[in-house]
């Protein structure tokens, strides 16, 4: 039996999927349009009130009764439970899909970049803008701390954009080069 | 009345408290409590602090920094001066133990809620207040006056047993210090702590004391009138420390028995006497393994950690401090203090213990205190309140009393689980771990066990599931209320009257 989440069940939304990430783990929960709520596939019977004083929200999960405070910050929740202050990212499917990508070196619409992962000075850029490359591929030599690093290709596709030529002095985090996986809308331009 | 040592004690009705935070507050209490009025004083740093609004009137002093506002003489005492304020109760901190601070009161015709400059000035300097207490016969730890030579220090050393301290005469902070462990080191050390005596405080001189292992620190409290009794109010243990800074006080302790009470208290009072003391004060004391006693220093001011004297003494020591200065006699003697139950206080600190107790500051979004029987609290925060760099980062004292250590204890667990603060990191889950070992609950610790033996257990996050599904079910929320909300004209009423509307059909 899943009681419907009265506040949620009143406003006829589409089924969510949520990944919310705790201190490196990670928890899948979907809210359907009833106000359902499963985590990590199990359905959990959850009544849930913010209540008007102070700032507490009460919990009511499978009957058991939890008293927390939740509030946002900048780029995450922060929840305090009997004394421990947990900080969450929540992020929808989509969200966290993309946030995968980002790690992995791809960008939001089918474009990696490749960035200077320290300040240093720009050695060598070993492509020109319209050329293929395959994943793996040296595409800058980076001198940084008297030591020469090699950055390479984050995946295959055309070089789209190159931002920095031999001898710059590059920022940490600046982005260096940007690779389009996506060949046909590279072709439509 | 005027006492020879120059002490002022007479009757006053209005109260200047020079500090801020929980002890304005509690001072602010102790005070309407007993129909005296009241002054406030407050940077700018402070103006919405809850000492301002709690005091009869309140008076601005300057910019946030306290060397510029609550640590001017002048400017207190010219305070004291336009609002009338008869006596100034300091605190503890600031100028509380300033000796040119209790003399400016008396020079201005004003009574400080303390004992006499002199006794300040005398127990602030480790040298002459070790002296001073020898010649009462009280117990210092063994040591050599400063200055002898090498040899005659080794020869010291030898006689009182090893492992000893070399320490640095003009030192502090542990600069300048060197626990020996054989004579063939003593040289070796004698050489480094010089060398780092002179570039810290341009005085190489040191000297030798008996190094204490395994020691705990546990204090007596005083209680002096300006009619020559003084009382002891029993012990507080007060070993749990890190890098000096208290973090968990109880009393009674676990180690003191009436006999050891009573002698520790006699000696108390002896040292008190050898300055002349009035007012409330505490004599500290390291004890080690034997039960072996030694004079550490004196603080010649109330404490932080007062309250737990004050709940198994049933003694309000803030109201008689100001009973004192008003040149009232004690009301109690030494055989009516009875020490009954157990109290345990834990300091709520604005800092992370998961991140080597870094200091966190920022505001204070949202504050619920703990409550019910045996609970007391002791703040000075409120919500909206900035935790800034500029003063020390304790927020509240949480203090828990029960019949039993054991109560006090489950107490305390319950209460920290009811504490609820956001904006800041605090220190509360360090002492639900610290009251979960098993060298707590047996009473094994010395000053060293925080620093040396204790570590925060980073894995204990039994509700990260519970975490990750309130948060979740904010920003699902948060999500499904933006959508509702339109463009102007596209619903017939205003998104305000409407989102009142669904907030009413939350409930």
């Amino acid at each position: 039996m899943v009681k419907p989440l009265g506040a949620l069940a009143a406003l006829n939304e589409v089924k969510m999927k949520y990944i919310a990430t705790v201190r490196d783990q990670e928890f899948t929960i979907d809210i359907d349009t009833d106000g359902r709520i499963q985590i990590n596939g199990e359905p959990y019977e959850v009544d849930y009130r913010r209540l008007p004083s102070g700032g507490v929200t009460s919990l009511l999960m499978n009957h058991r009764s939890l008293a927390a405070v939740v509030e946002e910050r900048i780029n995450h929740w922060e929840v305090l439970i009997e004394g421990e202050l947990y900080s969450v990212q929540v992020q929808d499917e989509r969200a966290y899909r993309l946030s995968r990508l980002r790690l992995s070196g791809l960008g939001v619409d089918g474009e990696a970049s490749v960035s200077s992962p320290m300040p240093g000075i720009i050695v060598a850029v070993r492509v020109s803008e319209g050329q293929a490359v395959r994943q793996g591929d040296k595409v800058i030599i980076l001198e940084s701390m008297k030591m020469e690093n090699e950055l390479r290709a984050p995946c295959d596709g055309i070089v789209t954009h190159i931002h920095v030529s031999a001898g710059a002095n590059v920022d940490k985090d600046q982005v260096l080069i940007v690779i389009s996986q996506d060949h046909e809308t590279q072709g439509e331009e | 009345m005027h006492r020879e040592d120059g002490l002022l004690v007479q009757r006053f009705d209005k109260l200047l408290i020079a500090n801020r935070g929980e002890i304005a507050m509690r001072i602010l209490r102790a005070a309407h409590e007993l129909g005296i009025r009241t002054v406030a004083v407050y940077s700018d740093a402070d103006r919405n602090s809850p000492h301002v609004r709690f005091a009869d009137e309140a008076y601005h002093i300057g910019p946030p920094p306290a060397r510029e506002s609550y640590l001017v003489i002048e400017k207190i005492i010219d305070v004291a001066r336009r609002a009338g304020a008869g006596a100034i109760h300091p605190g503890y901190g600031f100028l509380a133990e300033r000796e040119a601070f209790a003399q400016a009161c008396v020079d201005a015709g004003i009574v400080f809620v303390g004992p006499p400059a002199r006794a300040i000035a005398v127990m602030g300097d480790k040298l002459m207040a070790r002296s001073t207490v020898l010649a009462a016969d009280v117990p210092v730890v063994p040591g050599t006056e400063p200055g002898l030579s090498d040899a005659d220090m080794a020869a010291a050393a030898i006689k009182m047993g090893f492992p000893v301290l070399v320490k640095a005469a003009a030192g502090g902070g542990g600069k300048g210090m060197r626990p020996v462990h054989r004579a063939e080191d003593l040289t070796g050390a004698f050489e480094s702590a010089r060398r780092e005596a002179k570039a810290a405080f341009g005085d190489d001189t040191v000297y030798i004391e008996k190094m204490i292992t395994e020691s705990r620190h546990i204090e007596i409290q005083l209680l002096a009138d300006a009619h020559g009794n003084t009382i002891y109010l029993g012990e507080r243990e007060c070993s749990l420390q890190r890098r000096h800074q208290k973090l968990i006080e109880e009393a009674p302790s676990f180690v003191v028995d009436p006999d050891l009470r009573r002698r520790m208290g006699e000696v108390a009072v002896a040292a008190a006497r050898a300055v002349d003391y009035v007012n409330a004060g505490t004599i500290e004391f390291l004890v080690d393994r034997d039960k072996n006693f030694y004079f550490l220093e004196m603080n010649t001011r109330v404490q932080v950690e007062h309250p737990v004297t004050e709940l198994v003494t049933g003694v309000d020591i803030v109201q008689e401090q100001l009973r004192i200065a008003r040149g009232r006699r004690l009301r109690l003697r030494q055989e009516d203090v009875q020490i009954k139950g157990w109290a345990i206080e834990c300091r709520i600190n604005a800092e992370d213990p998961y991140n080597n107790y870094l200091p966190s500051t920022g505001t204070i979004t949202s504050v619920q205190l703990p409550n019910g029987p045996g609970v007391r609290i002791d703040t000075g925060v409120f919500e909206g309140n900035e935790i800034s760099p500029y003063y020390d980062s304790m927020i509240s004292k949480l203090i828990c009393y029960g019949e039993t250590r054991a109560e006090a204890v489950l107490r305390m667990r319950r209460a920290l689980e009811e504490y609820r603060i956001m904006g800041v990191k605090t220190n509360i889950p360090f002492h639900q771990q610290m009251l979960q070992r098993h060298r707590f609950m047996s009473g094994q610790f010395d000053t060293k066990f925080v620093e040396e033996r204790f570590s925060m257990d980073e894995r204990g996050a039994p509700y990260a599931l519970e975490a990750a599904l309130l948060a979740t079910l904010a920003a699902h929320t948060q999500t499904q209320e933006a959508a509702q909300l339109v463009a102007p004209g596209a619903r017939d009423t205003s998104n305000w009257k409407w989102l009142s509307r669904w907030e009413r059909l939350r409930r």
